[in-house]
This record gives C-alpha cells, sequence and structure tokens, in this order.
C-alpha cells in the first residue's frame, strides 16, 4: 500500500474512534467545548506521532536484537508515559489555559488504548519507518476529525430539547454511533 | 544459568530505558519549570485542603487561584475554619466577610420513632427508597436512615445513630455540603458552629396530624416561641425557626417543648 493510501485509510476508512472504537475516553470526556476537543486532538495527534517514532525504534533496534519481542508491551507503555509527561510538562509552561482546560483528561492520554493501539498495529503490519509514521500521524488526524465533529454535534444537541432520560451521555452515544455508521460509508474507498 | 540469564537480561534492558527516560524527564522538568505563585502557594496551605469541592471549584487549588485573581470570596468555602480565613483575608488585603464557623445538622430525630409506610427490602440507600412513593417513612420529611449522607460524607461526620436517623459529629464536621447536596429529603442545613441548639424536625404539619405518625415530631404548639426571654424563636409554618444572633443558651426551650424536639447542640 502507498503511504497516501495508509493516509487516508488511517483517517476515514479504518477511523481509530468510529471504525476501530479505540480512544473513546478522551472522545466522549473533551468534546464538550469545540476548543478543549481541537486541543485535545492535537495532543493525541502529537503524542501519537512521537511515541510511533520511539516505540518503532525501541522495538527494531533493542528489542528485536536481543530477542524479546514479547517485553513490547511494557516498553510501549513507558515510552508512551514518559512522552505524555514531557508533553504535560511543555503545554503546562507554554499554554496554562489549555492546560487547565483539558485537566485530568491529559494524563488519560497515557492509558488510552489509542496510542498504544496505533502503536501495536504499525508493528503487526510490519510497517517501515516512513509508514509508521504516516499511519500514526494519519491515525492522529482521524481522531482529530472525530473529536472536532463530535463537539460540534453536542453543542447543537446542547441548544435543543432532550427528552429527560436521554440527556447527557445517551444522547451523546447515539450521536456518535450514527457517525460511525457513516464513515463506515468509506469502507473499502482507498485500499 | 540460562533461565537466570533469560530473566535478568529483560529486566536489564527495561530498567536501562526506564532509568533513561526518568532522566530525561528530570531534566525537561527543570527546563521547562514554571514560577508558581508564592502567594497562591500560602492560600493554599491556609485552606483546609480536602477538595470538597464545596466552593463549586474543582479544588483547593483552583479556589486559591480563584481567590487571588479575585474571583471568589473567602466566605464561600465552608471548610476552613474561622482563624485561617482571616489570616487568607489578611495576606489577599481584603477585609469584609468572612462567613461563620458552621457545621452541618439533621433536622429530623424520628428514625425508629417515626412509621414507616413500607418496609424497604431492596439495593442501595436513602436515594433509592425515595424514588419508591416518596421513601419509606409515613413523614414526608422523615429521615430514613438508609445511609446516603454517611456514603458521602469524606470526614465520617454523620452517620445513622442507634435510634434510626443521621446524626452529625460536630467535631468532625467541616461544613463542606457533600451530605447536604445529597440527602433527598433535603433535611441538613447548615448552623454556627456555636449554636447552643438546633430543632430536630422539618415537619410543617400541626398537632395530631405529625403525633399520628411521628412521636418525636414537632406539633407547632408554640410554647417555645412564648417561652424564650430573648425572644429568639420564632413558629413559621408550625416549625420553631432559631434567629442564632439572640440565643444566648438558656436552654428553657429543650426543657419545656413536649415532644423533645428542640436539642442542645
Amino acid at each position: 500500500m502507498g503511504v497516501i493510501s495508509i493516509i487516508f485509510t488511517a483517517m476515514l476508512a479504518d477511523n481509530i474512534v468510529l471504525s476501530q472504537f479505540q480512544g473513546i475516553c478522551p472522545f466522549l470526556g473533551v468534546s464538550k467545548k469545540s476548543d478543549t476537543a481541537l486541543g485535545m486532538g492535537f495532543a493525541v495527534m502529537f503524542v501519537m506521532a512521537i511515541s510511533s517514532i520511539f516505540t518503532y525504534m525501541v522495538y527494531h533496534y533493542i528489542l528485536i536484537p536481543v530477542g524479546i519481542e514479547y517485553m513490547r508491551t511494557m516498553a510501549f507503555i513507558l515510552i508512551i508515559a514518559s512522552l505524555v509527561q514531557m508533553i504535560e510538562m511543555v503545554i503546562k509552561k507554554y499554554s496554562p489555559t489549555l492546560y487547565t482546560s483539558l485537566g485530568v483528561y491529559l494524563p488519560l492520554i497515557t492509558t488510552n488504548c489509542a496510542v498504544l493501539g496505533t502503536a501495536n498495529s504499525a508493528i503487526d503490519i510490519g510497517y517501515n519507518l516512513i509508514n509508521t509514521f504516516a499511519l500514526s500521524i494519519a491515525t492522529g488526524v482521524g481522531f482529530l476529525i472525530a473529536i472536532f465533529i463530535l463537539s460540534g454535534l453536542r453543542d447543537k444537541i446542547d441548544k435543543t430539547d432532550i427528552p429527560k432520560c436521554f440527556k447527557g451521555f445517551p444522547i451523546t452515544l447515539i450521536a456518535a454511533s450514527i457517525m460511525a455508521l457513516a464513515f463506515a460509508g468509506f469502507s473499502g474507498m482507498f485500499s | 544459568m540460562e533461565i537466570i540469564k533469560a530473566m535478568l537480561l529483560p529486566a536489564g534492558i527495561m530498567l536501562g530505558i526506564a532509568l533513561i527516560f526518568g532522566i530525561l524527564l528530570v531534566i525537561l522538568s527543570q527546563v521547562f519549570s514554571i514560577e508558581k505563585d508564592s502567594k497562591t502557594e500560602e492560600v493554599e496551605k491556609l485552606l483546609a485542603g480536602s477538595n470538597c469541592g464545596g466552593c463549586g471549584r474543582a479544588g483547593c487549588a483552583s479556589f486559591a487561584e480563584a481567590l487571588i485573581k479575585g474571583e471568589a470570596e473567602v466566605s464561600e468555602c465552608n471548610s476552613t475554619s474561622k482563624k485561617n480565613k482571616e489570616q487568607i483575608s489578611l495576606l489577599l488585603g481584603k477585609s469584609g466577610n468572612i462567613g461563620e464557623d458552621t457545621v452541618a445538622v439533621v433536622h429530623c430525630n424520628g428514625g425508629n420513632f417515626a412509621l414507616d409506610k413500607f418496609e424497604y427490602q431492596g439495593y442501595g440507600d436513602c436515594k433509592s427508597a425515595q424514588i419508591i412513593a416518596g421513601g419509606t417513612k409515613e413523614c414526608p420529611v422523615g429521615c430514613m436512615g438508609l445511609n446516603t449522607c454517611s456514603k458521602y460524607c469524606p470526614y465520617y461526620a454523620i452517620e445513622v445513630n442507634q435510634d434510626g436517623y443521621a446524626e452529625v459529629n460536630k467535631d468532625l464536621c467541616t461544613s463542606c455540603g457533600a451530605c447536604m447536596s445529597n440527602c433527598p429529603k433535603s433535611l441538613i442545613t447548615r448552623i454556627p458552629r456555636s449554636a447552643p441548639i438546633y430543632i430536630a424536625c422539618s415537619n410543617n404539619c400541626k398537632g395530631k396530624d405529625v403525633r399520628s405518625i411521628c412521636t418525636h415530631g414537632c406539633i407547632g404548639c408554640g410554647i417555645c416561641e412564648r417561652i424564650c426571654p430573648e425572644k429568639a424563636i420564632k413558629l413559621v409554618d408550625n416549625l420553631p425557626v432559631v434567629d442564632y444572633s439572640k440565643c444566648v443558651g438558656c436552654f428553657l426551650c429543650v426543657e419545656k417543648c413536649p415532644t423533645k424536639v428542640i436539642k442542645k447542640h
């Protein structure tokens, strides 16, 4: 598969949240307002991109030569956790407003299955470094698209009259599932 | 030997990676450190530090920041002691209302002496029982004693006692408000910590109606109002209301109340 095909598949056809159902926690938790959703999307994209490079290099240059590929889950979690800590420090210093609005969800990217999932799928499919990087950036952009659309939807939903039993999370989940159905229309388009 | 090598090598490599990242994080934390406003830290130290959320903010740290910015009043925090609140006001260069030192109190002493509408055999607590026909007690505002309040109290200050109603331990209570916002009967309010008495009933009905459903309820006779030498009690809607600025703690009302609804604090 060419790089272009990888990018568009990861962004649309195989969207990490809407098709692979990973990373739903920040997807539902931070999508209340559009600006925090945007900030969160960019943070996840950044973490995914950088961690994919590091995990690729650690896997291929340390774990495989020593023969301990089975340690990859532990090693990846180590790397991702440290990277998220660093990014948290940078955000705290350069944008305190973004830091306070993301709140607890920023460290939650550490345990976000989307980041670990992307790293693992890149290894499993066996991409080289360029393809891995393309995959992770595109996955991050896909996450950004999904969370941004949902935040816009939630903004509109807040202004309408929803039956009491659906208010809050139920209607959000329904909206997200309809989004997932819509994105299923992309399947098979780019391969 | 081989096995030890197979165990030590991965462990060693993991440790190595962890050490590298750890050192990197330490270095970066110095590079990216921000100067925390020392004033904020001082204010934060004086606050109660329980992160109860009673002020409506995310925690003591954000309340301290709001205080510094001038977006919040010191009186909004019920948990901090009066002494500390005065110090915070001094630090902020403000004078003014810092609020009374308050505690929570449950306005009911019915418990096992109040008649039950039905026996609740179900999952959950007062909140769940309330959903079924308005609660287990005949009295619409009676304490059901199913422990919702004690579950929410972060200080273990409120408990259902042996007589079946909830009681606040005033030494442990910090007036954070967790029990107040969670009691489905809205039985808990704040009174000054130094208050000598409180009214242990919330039922607005009169005389016979109350007696028929609870032997410990206020019958609205008005003896307390007539007998108070300071005119600190008024009967409003068949329930006594105490003006704590006038009450001196003579306990005449406690003695004369026929149903013993007025209690010593």
